[in-house]
């Protein structure tokens, strides 16, 4: 019997505006926005191989439903398409969205292929002002998540309080402890909150390392190994910012929240960032804190130090500066009484 | 009345246009700008008993406002709460809301706002004796801090108390630690309210506890 | 000078870019991040005046700011400027006039603007409150900031703006402090207290939010200071 192979051209109807189409795939598909983001940058890509003409039109009908362009190649046909593409769903598609008695963790259930998607299954809403995300646990899987972030759970889940200790995190106030959730028999959701106004990001590592700014430390998966970057007296402790990074290696979801909006900036030469206003950089890119301007610059201008960047690569800046913020509350903090 | 929520979700305020003789009742001070011309009484919350009680126990201002139009025109009036988040609009039609202490802005005239009897659990959590009633025919604008996000609930589920802002009656309260004393005390989380039965919550997505956390050990001295 | 905003209205951030030879002027601690060649120096005034010790005896009674000049050298150059609350800005061209702006509202303008930090035409009448007020001469952008959305009122008549939510003004419009209503005792009692009353013809930017709200609204939350 004659298999087809149903492929996504990339391309979006022109009744769909891209994200809403995006957004839809991604539920459709069960997956992370982000995670559907990146397979329309691969596309044209095959999506669903070897199925009946049946559930070929299945799908067709379901992606051209929520404006996604696609074509269905008779498998004879695609077999040479289809051996540059090794990426293949191994989702079915919850065409019923109502219906959520698909299990979250089918797309584990399944042996990966290279390229399939992996990471827990989250939405971001209230973003990008209030981000707020919603992670879907398979059942014993594990999420480690900043202490007091959590503002919902399904009952099933199970805190433990970890030591995690790290003198950056004592010197920039985190919590020395970090609260790691567990799905016990059965699937679970969590929705986290993080405490400063701002937007979420979402980064699946696949043995990258991502340098963050101590506090933008939200949630990650079991896998994500997470130390604290001694920054050394010369380029940290001295600046009074407490430029304080950890170091995120290894495989699976790490989420981290901004104090304001993000904006990502392709560093080709050298480029200065007030040390308040980093949330993180990708590894190869050098990076010294050093006074702007002259010495009245430094104690007159509010800039005081910041990071001057050089090398390739990305650094990940937010709008708002946490000092800022610090210095406008504190005429509003409630005086103590002194009895002596 | 011609109302609508701007701003987005981030700084959320209500832009309303009375007609003669119409009134709105808002929360103190939430006026940021309006007509040259309108009127501003202002009540009692409820009475005076009430009003204090609600003031000491219940977190709410000793007195609310009343806009009202006595010209022969339309008149603009624009209401904010005092935290940066998001608004709702609710169409009551004799149906009951609970809102928690903080969260009421406005109402039309027809809508009754009342208070209640929370439980010693709602003491326990520091948000008061009391929770807001809500109830006959109109329109009530309720927000808070951060966005707002629905969940219908159809059995147990756990909210952080900070993040809940609304619920319908047919949903019951119960507080319960996060975890195990050990992790309740150092994880953080503490206290947590437990929700049963079915029906909607409304929880925002920040809170100003958390805000403070965050800020807090970043405070010098 | 090149004007771009992004992420508006929540947490909006500017982005200028400069041609060589220009000049940006902002408001101290204002610069997120720039460009590795722009260079800073910071007055009290107009580039090349005033001197710092006048300034900082100002800044200490809580009435004036420091300025930071941006211009890139060997070339053009960006800066990425911010505000230290949320919210959003806007930018309009002077075409020789004046525009006044609440203080902590001024975000930049191009230097062919003189930032006057001395008006005074509040003075009187918000005493005790930490307001000061720039006026904006001459022509070219400014970029004014906001805590909240940013709405224009247009008065032509009489309009009232709670004081916390006021952003900036055109100066052809008169101005008193005044009640809210028609009772002194029911704007006290309903929270509004002292309101501003805008008369003539101009337009009033307003705030959607109060800063001030907002900072008593979580002060019972923050930890204590001392005296």
């Amino acid at each position: 019997m004659e298999t087809y192979t149903v492929n996504i051209t990339g391309e979006i109807s022109e009744y769909q505006q891209r994200d809403e189409a995006i957004a839809a795939f991604a539920k459709l598909f069960s997956i992370s926005p982000a995670q559907a983001e990146k397979t329309f940058e691969k596309a044209p890509i095959a999506i669903k191989k070897n199925v009946d003409l049946e559930t070929a039109d299945k799908f067709k009908e379901a992606l051209i439903g929520i404006g996604v362009e696609c074509i269905a190649i008779a498998s004879s046909r695609a077999e040479d398409l289809a051996a540059t593409q090794a990426s293949v769903y191994s989702a079915e598609p919850d065409v019923s969205v109502q219906n959520n008695t698909s299990e979250p963790d089918a797309l584990a259930a399944t042996p990966m292929q290279e390229d399939e998607f992996k990471g827990f299954e989250f939405t971001i809403e209230g973003d990008p002002d209030y981000g707020f995300v919603t992670v879907q646990l398979p059942a014993d899987k594990t999420i480690k998540v900043e202490a007091s972030a959590m503002a919902t759970m399904d009952t099933n889940l199970n805190m433990k309080t970890k030591f995690k200790g790290g003198i950056g995190r004592m010197m920039t106030g985190e919590s020395l402890f970090i609260n790691e959730f567990t799905a016990e028999g059965g699937s679970g959701e969590i929705g986290i909150a993080p405490g400063a106004p701002g937007d979420l990001s979402h980064q699946y590592l696949d043995n990258q390392t991502i340098f963050l700014q101590n506090s933008a430390f939200v949630a990650c998966s079991e896998d994500v190994i997470v130390e604290t970057k001694w920054q050394g007296l010369t380029k940290g402790f001295f600046s009074g910012e407490s430029l304080f990074l950890i170091r995120c290696s290894g495989v699976g979801d790490l989420w981290f929240n901004t104090y304001g909006a993000i904006i990502e900036i392709d560093v080709t030469e050298d480029y200065v960032v007030d040390t308040g206003n980093i949330v993180g950089f990708t590894e190869g890119l050098d990076y010294k804190i050093t006074k702007v301007g002259g010495y009245k610059s430094l104690f007159f201008s509010g800039e005081g130090f910041v990071c001057r960047f050089s090398g390739q690569g990305k650094v990940w800046i937010q709008t708002r500066g946490v000092d800022a913020l610090v210095g406008w509350a504190h005429w509003f903090r409630p005086v103590k009484t002194n009895n002596s | 009345m011609k109302t609508e929520i701007k701003g987005g979700k981030a700084f959320s305020y209500v832009d309303i246009e009375l007609a003669p003789g119409e009134t709105i009742t808002t929360e103190s001070d939430a006026m940021s700008s309006m007509a040259a011309d309108l009127d501003l009484t202002a009540q009692l919350n409820g009475g005076f008993v009430k009003g204090i009680l609600r003031k000491f126990l219940g977190g709410e201002t000793l007195f609310i406002s009343q806009f009202s139009n006595n010209t022969d025109g339309p008149r603009a009036l624009t209401v904010v709460q005092p935290t940066p988040g998001e608004i709702k609009c609710v169409e009551m039609t004799g149906d009951m809301l609970y809102l928690q202490p903080g969260a009421f802005l406005a109402c039309s005239e027809g809508v009754k706002v009342g208070l209640a009897w929370a439980g010693f659990t709602s003491l326990i959590a520091r948000e008061g004796l009391f929770r807001m009633v809500v109830s006959g025919e109109g329109q009530v604008w309720y927000g808070a801090y951060g966005a707002l996000i629905e969940k219908e609930i159809d059995g147990e589920y756990i909210i952080d108390t900070s993040h809940l802002v609304a619920y319908e009656p047919t949903v019951k309260l119960k507080l319960q630690l996060a975890g195990g004393i050990f992790s309740s005390f150092f994880g953080g989380e503490g206290l947590v309210t437990r929700v049963e039965g079915k029906g909607k919550v409304v929880i925002q997505s920040r809170s100003i506890s958390g805000l403070a956390g965050w800020i807090n050990p970043k405070f010098f001295w | 000078m090149q004007i771009e905003f992004v992420h508006q209205p929540g947490n909006t951030a500017a982005k200028v870019t400069l041609a060589q030879g220009e000049t940006c002027t902002a408001e101290s601690g204002a610069m997120i991040a720039m460009s590795g060649n722009m260079d800073i120096t910071t007055t009290t005034h107009k580039k090349g005046s005033a001197g710092v010790l006048k300034a900082l005896k100002r800044k200490l009674a809580g009435e004036s700011l420091f300025l930071n000049h941006f211009e890139p050298l060997n070339g053009g150059g960006e800066v990425w400027l911010g505000t230290a609350l949320s919210g959003d800005m806007f930018a309009m061209d002077l075409d020789n006039e004046n525009l006044i702006v609440q203080g902590s509202s001024f975000l930049a303008c191009e230097d062919t603007i003189d930032v006057d930090m001395g008006w005074q035409g509040f003075k009187s009448i918000f005493s005790g409150e930490s307001v000061f007020w720039v006026n904006l001469k001459g022509s070219g952008k400014v970029i004014v900031s906001s805590f909240g959305a940013i709405y224009p009122v247009e008065v032509d008549g009489e309009y009232i703006v709670d004081s916390g939510h006021i952003v900036a003004f055109n100066e052809t419009l008169d101005f008193s402090i005044t009640k809210a209503g028609s009772s002194w005792i029911q704007s006290i009692l309903g929270g509004e207290g002292m309101v501003c009353k805008f008369s003539g013809k101009g337009t009033v930017w307003c705030q959607s939010h109060n800063p001030r709200s907002f900072g008593n609204a979580m002060a019972s939350s923050l930890r204590e200071r001392r005296a």
